[in-house]
This record gives C-alpha cells, structure tokens and sequence, in this order.
C-alpha cells in the first residue's frame, strides 16, 4: 500500500463520457466523489468501485479507479469478496435506489452486520430511470409510474431507518442541492473504518417529479448539524429519519463513537493466528492419512 | 475366501449404522484394503431410515459395487425403504435383528432366495454385554470380525481412539459388545468361507476421505485463497473444510446470506486477483447462473463445484443424479462457452480439482466442476498422491509494456488477454457485464460484438483438442464402446473388466472434459464403433444429447439412461453389452444372407 | 458558501489572484463538460455556445495567470481547488438534453450571477486593499459578462413556445 500523496479532483476522472442526461443529480454526485477521493489522497489503483446496474451505476466508467460495473442489485456481494480478498484496498459499491433497496435490499444487512470496510453510496432518485421510469421501492405512495398508471399501492421503503435499524455504524444523507456539504459526507463516510452509507437524494430530470428536482429538494432540505442534532445518538436518528420522503435532512445522521473492529480486520488477526506454524499446502493431504 | 466384499447395512438413524460402516471402512483401511464406503438417508433429519454400503477390497475398489455379499437389516421396515440401493441376491448373505420377529425363512424380500440367512440377537446381546441396545453398531462389527475376519483388531483400536475423551467405561462396554459379536460368529459359522484376503498392504500409508473434503483440499493446494458459499446439500462440507483451514494459508471464506451472495463475493475475489471457488448444488447452480454470465463476459477466472443431487428443483436432496449437464453447460443467457469438467472417483477429484484451477486461470473463465452427491458424500481410501506431479498454473499478468497503455481486453493470437487487478498500478480498467472495447469501455457495436464473442468463444479451441482429458480403455478399434462419466465411469470400468473378462471386444471412454465437446477426440473414438452405451443417470439422456448436438453419432450408439437414485450395477452394464454383441452378429449375418 | 477553508480576512494578493485564476478554471472545465454533454445528447447549437464560454473563460484565465506571473513569479499557490465549489462553474442542474441556445445562455448568466453574488460576499471580510481592488475588479467584470450574455439573448430569435417532448423521441430504455 503506497503512502497517501497529493492527488487533485482531476485525477479521478477518467476520460469516458456519461451517458446521463444533462441535468442529473449524479453528475454532481461524482464530482463530489472526485473531491472526496483526492482529500482521502489513494492513488486511483488502489480504489475500488463496485456497481449494480441503472444509471447511476455507470459511475465506477467515470473515475480512474478499478471499476466493476456488476450486475443488478449483487454490487455488495462482489465488493464484499474485494475487500476479504485484498484488505488493503479501498472499497467502494454504488447504485440506484432500486438496485440497492429492491433486487439488492436482502444483502445490506449483511454488510452491515458484518461491518466489512466498505462505503455504499445510493443515488436515490426514486424511480427506475435506465428502464424508462418504472416503480421504485422508495416511490411515494400514489405515484403515477409507467408500471403505476392508477397510482403506487406500495408504501416505500425507508433507506434511512432501513439501514439504521440494521444497526450500520455510519448512516448519512446528502444531495447535489449542497455540494460542498456533500462532498464532506462522501469524504466522512469513506473515512468511517466500517460499513458506511450514504443516501444521496439526486434527482432524476427526465422521469422524476417536478417537486423532487434541485429546486423542489431545496425547500424542503434542513440540516441536522443546524438542528443540533447529535451523531452519536442512533435512537435520535431514527425518529428524525421517519420524515424521509417529506422532509430531507442532509448530513449525518449516525455515526458510532467507538467504531468496532472490522470484518476485514478481524479476519486478517485470524491469517495471522492460524498460519502461525502451519504446514505448507504441499503437505495438505496429510490432513487425510489414517493412521 | 474372498478378496472383495460388498456390505450392506440398513436400520433407523439411532442405530447407529452408519457410524458402524464408518469404523468398518476405517479398520479396514488401517489393515491396508481398499474401500469405499457410501450413505443413504430418508429425509428426517435425525431417526429416518438409514443405510450404508461398504466394499472393501484387496484390489483398488472402482465403485460401491452391484449385489450385497453381505446384508445387514436392523429391521425390515427401514431395509426395504432402500430398495434398488442394497439390492439383495442368491449371493447374499442376510443377517438380521432376531427381535423383529421374523422367521429366517419368511423374510419380506420377494423373489430372492439368499445364500443363508441368519437372525441375530443383536439388540439382546447389546443389552447384556454394554448394558444398552444402543451398542447394537458395534455387536453388528464383532460379527463382522468374526464372519468376515475384517477387522478383529482394528476396529475397536479405532473406537476407543473416537472414545478416548469421554470414558473408559464407553470404550469397555462398547469392547465388551464387540466381543459378543465375535463369539457369536465363531459359534455359528456360515455355510461358505467368505472370510476376506489376508491384504499384503499392512502398515502402508493411506489416506481416507470423501469426494467434498478432497475437492476442497486440492483447491487449496491449487492456491486457492477465497471461497464465497451458502449451505446446501450435498456440497456443504467442501465450504466447511474452508472454514477450517483456508486462514492458514492466508486465504478467507465467506458463508454468504445466500447462493448469489456467495458466487459474487467469489467473483469479487477473482477480480481482486485471488483464486476463488463457490460450491453448490442444483438448485444453487440455477441461482447462479447470472453470475456465471458475468463472469464469462468479464474474463474472470473463477471455479464453480455442482455436486449434483437428484432434480429437477429441490428434487432428492440425498441421492445422485447426473441431470445438471444442461445447467452446467447451456445455463446463463447469451453465447457463452464454459469448461465443465467431472471427476470420477474421490481420488481423482484431486487432479480434476487442480485442472479446473489451471483452466480457469490459463483461459481466464468460469469453470464447473460437476461432481455427484456419490463421489462427493462416500469414502474411499487411497493411496498416497504425489503433489509434486501437478502443475499449477497462474492467470497471464500484464507485462511493463502491457501496462503502458493497458487494455484489459486487448485482441491477442490466441485470444487471452494479460488480467491486472487493483492495486496495479497502470493497470486500471472498467470490468462489466456489458459489452465493451477492449479497453472496457461500455459499447453497443454490433461489429465490437461480433469479435469480442469470437475471442470469447475461440479462445477456447485449444481446450479441444487436450486428450489427457480423457481415459480411453480396451481395444481402440473395438466396435463394441461404453461411454460415461462421474460415479457411473466407476461401474463401467468394472463393467469392461467384467466383460472383456467374458470375451468381449469393447472399450470404455471416460470424458473428464465435459463440456466444450472435443468433437474430434469423439470422432476418433467412434470410428471403429458400431454399438455402443452411452451410460447416464439422467432421464433426458443430456449426456447423448449433447454429443449429439455436435457430432453425427454411430448409428448403433444407444443411450441407456434412468433417473437419479437407481444406481447401475456393473452386472447389468455387461449383461447389456452382451444384448448389443447379440445384435450386432444378428446384423452381420444378415448382411451375410445371399441375395435372392 | 462555495468556498471552504478561506480566510478571507487573511487572503493576500497572490492568494485572490490565485483563487481568482482557479474560478475560471472551474468554470471552463465546467462549460467544456457541459459542451461534451450537449454533443453526446445531440444538441449542438447549445453545445457551440457553451464551448465559446469554455474558451471565454479560458481568456479570463489567462489574463488572470498573467497578471499573477508579473507580480509573483513562480511562486507555488497556497490556495487549492478543493477550496472552491462551483463558485462560476453553471450548477449541473442547469443543463438538459435539447436545451435551447437561450436555456444555454440563461444557464451562463445565473453563473455569471452566481460568481457576482460570491465576490459580493466575500468583499466585508476582505482586510487587504490590494485584494478589495481585484475582488471589485472582479465582480465588475462579472457585471459587464452578465451584460454581454443580455445581449447575446436578446438577439436570439424569440422561442416557438412549442415543448421539446411534442417533438423528440421517447426515451430509450437500457
């Protein structure tokens, strides 16, 4: 592992052009991606960044790190065996708000409860917009979708008190309404050793609605460091996470105080432990000789 | 005397029978015969019926064997629950739990006529020598001891060493029970000798394991360092073996929440650089498939172990088959190719293991191992294996130049492409499941396309034409041919032994690779062939299919196939040998017949 | 605040100057991205306008580094890009597939209002003389750029009114 040295937002670009529609959230997304990288100062090799699929999981095409753009909701899965594989790397996975919480919601909780050192950032814009704007798993209830033309009879999933009841060390919302602010949380969440989450509400200007563009988010978006809101209290950040879907609080909402040891980490001491006078694999079918 | 044996125990689950086919193999082993052992269950989990069959041999034993020399029934209920599995004949010795009440010549086994019959007092004796029925294992391995001479020493060393920790008053009892069983047979000895060999092998090193256990050990030795599983039967025990002992060797193992999780976090591996492997069986395997795709379209080496049970969907979780070919080398949408190999017997599950590593790696690819819940579950000694033999090959890394201006999927000769992986520097890349560039860019050019496929599907072609990937015994111009694979190439081989032992001129094709079908390899194989068997437990027939798909097979090639958990007995291979011979001179003559 | 970790009231010259010269930078690698997303969407006349701003920009710039070479030499900056966030660069938002010449130009303008509204800001902190004249100098210029953008718009033939989805195709699914 090289020593962190001077990187610059620019280094993590790669030259690959998106295929977003101009004006979406994750345009925004992945500039504050760049910043937060170039802070933590990794050389782009030794990043890297795990996607489902949709649009936002076009986004590990557009950094300089190693790249795996997956398949539908199993981005953890795949970063997961990354991070136990090489511990040194830093890991990252991302996607939508369906290939997270839909297809994919059955392996955040066992990320979390795992804690393998890996930061999850999901691009919630509440629709499925690589297929054409279909129902989403966090969609408000009512919404007219092209696969809800009378209107969602589904409440939507909660990311927020989704990954919190879980127990996940680090859970945070952000969004391209304050740049600075999010490339602060990327860059926090990234820092956290442990199983980090970040929902960043990034709008959708071709299927969203009107009111969850940048301006509509805008008036309803408070910040929890301004609302006094305490970090450490899991229980605080729950009830203030109930008001997903009607009002979006930015910054952190937890964060443990005394992060635990990782799953990365644990497994590591065990190498260590166990290879301690261990024959070499040569000899492994002596394990089968019966005397 | 007798140089082989073929035991076949039955009784409920707290009997403890198959513990007792356990110690019998064991001692066996340690008195230097061959052996092998397999299990059968019904579905409860504890206190179902429950069997095993042990042969044992001063030869290498090829397969669990075909007639019961030996049967063993601690009642009838539970035997007969096993049918076709301890198949009873006029060669059979039967011994039997005296309590059940039957009279020896009123035993429920229609249209069979035994060899001898004899009621044993086993539950009694276990009673009064150990003080509990439960000791009724191992009366059954005194009169085995006794009757059989297998064992008189060994088997209570080897209790008393699983003993040890709890109590000398266990291991008495137990010995005391042995001992009952023993003086029984001596005191009524059996019509014939069938006393067994005394073997040569005494004191040699052998080893004793199942087809799971040998699969994961060899992977490590071939330098695996991650696997990504979820529990199924029968494969479970290949991911235990990891979680045993895969952090010595600095390598880690996930019990991921499911069969998706587990492939992926393998897939990640191979992607970090790591040799990485899942196991599974039928069910997982369908789960999989997604995956597989992905990693055949991202160039990732990656080792995949379908211990095949019997299907469709959760089908027999404890029984053979051999009904995944399909799954195994058509499933996951697309073009795709993907080596699939199977191993035949515990022992070369070592080497196949080991070649499916070095074929992911060279190839850069999945690659299925389908082994079968029989290989996989049963026990068989073996003889010391000379790790130095092997080969292991590594995934081709980019050169200095190569990294100057890296392109993952570069257009080579022969197709592969040098892999990096992170931490590399210069080696970045955007691995995917979308189609791509060869530098990994994301392209939906039907021209990028069409050659991509081609180095995806060419770069196969050399894997075609490997015959060490094949066993090919008997004649090579004999017309008469078997063809199988698995745990059914064990029973062939003993087949062709049988038969040629007969005056038979037949020859067996054993196929390790599976899957591309080396057409060629084929072709020369069948070119002196006028009948044949191509010999598959499976209800379609996949195996003949396959071929037939590519290749134009000999007319007289049939296919004799049946569904899982009806296993073939060597006997019945020969005796459809000898119809196939019946035909053809019936044809030759015909041909010989005068014009009118 | 677009800006982290400034201290206006300790900023010196060569700071601003500097500060001042990565503004423009930002925003021309903005308008160049923005350019390269309307040539990838298909919408050229909004993609031409936009690559006359990057090259604005890139004009700004360099009088700017001019300027700074004069009086500093090669002395290194102490002010980095990180500690500036779309203070001229166009707010991503602002962009969209088939925009209009004059959707680009508003888009110029509500920088160039933007990056008026950053130097007015930053004015009270200013402790420096120097620094108050260039950050004036500055805002200013974005007062005449706002102007010129005025003009450009109000020589554009005026909109049909129509909406672009009566006319362009659905989007296509992946």
């Amino acid at each position: 592992m090289s020593a962190t040295c001077e990187y610059q937002a620019k280094d993590y670009k790669s030259d690959l052009k998106p295929i977003w529609c101009p004006g979406c959230g994750d345009y925004s997304v992945v500039q504050g991606l760049y910043r937060a990288l170039a802070a933590i100062g990794r050389p782009p090799h030794e990043v890297a960044f795990i996607s489902g699929i949709g649009c936002s999981s076009r986004i590990p095409g557009y950094t300089t790190a190693y790249g795996f753009n997956t398949v539908h909701g199993r981005a953890l899965p795949i970063a997961q065996g990354i991070k136990l594989a090489n511990p040194d790397l830093l890991v990252l996975a991302a996607g939508g708000d369906g290939d997270g919480f839909s297809i994919g919601g059955g392996h955040i909780a066992h990320l979390i409860r795992r804690n393998i050192d890996i930061t999850y950032i999901v691009m919630d814009n509440q629709i499925y917009g690589l297929t054409k704007g279909q129902l989403s798993p966090t969609s408000q209830k009512g919404r007219t979708t092209c696969t809800s033309p009378y209107g969602s009879l589904e409440n939507p999933v909660n990311p927020l008190l989704y990954t919190l009841a879980y127990g996940a060390g680090f859970v945070a919302q952000a969004s391209p309404t304050d740049l600075v602010g999010m490339a602060a949380i990327i860059e926090e969440a990234i820092r956290y050793p442990g199983f980090a989450f970040v929902n960043v509400q990034s709008p959708c200007v071709t299927y969203g609605e009107e009111a969850q563009q940048i301006k509509g988010l805008k008036a309803i978006s408070e910040s929890l460091a301004a609302l006094g809101h305490d970090p450490a209290d899991r229980l605080a950040a729950m009830d203030l996470a109930q008001h997903y879907g009607s009002k979006m609080h930015l910054g952190v909402f937890y964060k443990n105080p005394e992060p635990p040891p990782t799953y990365d980490a644990l497994i590591r001491e065990r190498q260590a432990l166990l290879s301690k006078d261990a024959p070499p694999k040569e000899r492994i079918l002596d394990l089968f000789i019966k005397k | 005397m007798r140089k082989d044996l073929v035991f076949g125990m039955a009784g409920s689950g707290g009997d403890g029978i198959v513990s007792a086919g356990d110690s019998l193999l064991q001692a066996a082993s340690a008195e230097g015969y061959h052996g092998v052992m397999t299990k059968s269950f019904g579905s409860q989990i504890r206190g179902g019926e429950s069997s095993c069959r042990v042969r044992i041999s001063t030869d290498p034993v090829l397969n669990p064997g075909g007639n019961l020399d030996v049967a063993v029934a601690l009642n009838w209920e539970d035997f007969l629950k096993f049918g076709a599995e301890l198949p009873v004949a006029g060669t059979t010795v039967v011994i039997y739990e005296a309590a059940t009440g039957v009279a020896e010549n009123q035993i429920p086994l229609v249209g069979v006529t035994p060899l001898q019959v004899i009621a044993v007092p086993i539950a009694a004796m276990a009673k009064e020598t150990a003080g509990t029925e439960r000791a009724k294992n191992t009366v059954v391995l005194g009169l085995i001891a006794g009757w059989f001479g297998i064992g008189a020493v060994a088997v209570m060393k080897g209790i008393s060493k699983k003993l040890a920790k709890k109590s000398q008053e266990l291991v008495e009892a137990n010995q005391k029970a042995f001992d009952a069983g023993m003086a029984f047979a001596k005191s009524h000895p059996l019509k014939a000798d069938m006393t067994i060999v005394p073997s040569e092998n005494k004191g040699g090193v052998k080893l004793l394991t199942d087809g799971n256990d040998m699969c994961a050990a060899a992977a490590i030795f071939a330098g695996c360092q991650f696997f990504g599983g979820y529990p199924i039967t029968p494969s479970t025990e290949i991911m235990q073996f990891f979680t045993n002992h895969v952090w010595k060797y600095g390598g880690a193992v996930l019990q991921a929440e499911d069969e998706i999780a587990g492939i992926g976090a393998a897939v990640g591996a191979s992607f970090a650089g790591k040799k990485a492997m899942t196991a599974t069986s039928g069910p997982g395997l369908s789960l999989k498939s997604e995956m597989m795709g992905l990693a055949s379209i991202a160039e990732l080496p990656l080792v995949i172990v379908d211990v095949q049970r019997g299907g469709p969907s959760t089908g027999l979780p404890t029984k053979t088959e051999q009904s995944d070919l399909f799954a195994a080398a058509f499933s996951a949408h697309g073009d795709v190719i993907r080596p699939v190999l199977a191993p035949t017997s515990v022992a070369d599950t070592f080497r196949t293991t080991i070649e499916a590593f070095n074929i992911a790696e060279y190839y850069q690819t999945p690659v299925i191992i389908l082994s079968d819940q029989e290989i996989a579950s049963r026990k068989e000694t073996l003889d010391p294996i000379d790790t130095s033999q092997f080969k292991i090959i590594n995934r081709l890394r980019p050169s200095g130049t190569d990294l100057q201006d890296y392109k993952r999927f570069k257009q080579t000769e022969n197709h592969i492409s040098p892999i990096s992986h992170p931490g590399m520097l210069g080696g970045t890349y955007l691995a995917s499941g979308i189609e791509h560039v060869e530098s990994g860019a994301p392209t939906n050019s039907g021209s990028v396309h069409a050659r991509m496929n081609d180095k995806r599907i060419k770069k196969f072609d050399p894997l075609k034409e490997r015959k060490d990937l094949f066993e090919i015994t008997g004649n090579p111009d004999a017309p008469l041919a078997l063809v199988a694979w698995g745990s059914v190439a064990g029973v062939c081989r003993e087949a062709l032994q049988m038969a040629r032992e007969q005056g038979l001129d037949v020859k067996l094709m054993v196929p390790y690779l599976l899957y591309p079908v080396a057409e060629q390899t084929y072709r020369d194989f069948f070119a002196s062939v006028q009948k044949g068997l191509v010999v598959e437990q499976s209800h379609l027939a996949q195996t003949f299919k396959v071929l037939r798909m590519h290749l134009d097979l000999p007319k007289g090639l049939q296919s004799l196939a049946r569904s899982g958990a009806n296993p073939f007995l060597p006997g019945e291979i020969v005796v459809a040998l000898h119809h196939l011979l019946s035909e053809l001179q019936r044809s030759h003559e015909g041909k010989l017949q005068p014009q009118e | 605040m677009a800006a982290q970790g400034i201290d206006f009231a300790s900023l010196s010259l060569m700071d601003a100057l500097d500060l001042a010269i990565l503004i423009e930078d930002e925003a021309k690698e903005r308008y160049e991205e923005f350019a390269a997303q309307m040539e990838q969407h298909r919408t050229p006349a909004a993609a031409t306008f936009f690559r006359l701003m990057a090259v604005n920009e890139a004009k700004h710039g360099q009088e700017l580094a001019g300027r700074r070479s004069q009086l500093f030499g090669g002395l290194t900056p102490t002010v980095t890009r990180a500690m500036i966030f779309d203070v001229e660069a166009p707010d991503y938002d602002e962009a969209r597939a088939f925009m209009s010449p004059r959707q680009a130009m508003k888009a110029a303008l509500a920088s160039e209002v933007k990056a008026y509204a950053f130097f007015v800001a930053a004015l009270p902190a200013l402790k420096d003389a120097k620094v108050r004249a260039l950050f004036e100098e500055l805002r200013d210029e974005e007062v005449e750029h706002q102007d010129l953008v005025k003009a450009e718009l109000a020589k554009l033939p005026p909109d049909s009114g129509l909406s672009d989805d009566d006319f362009v195709d659905e989007p296509a699914a992946q």
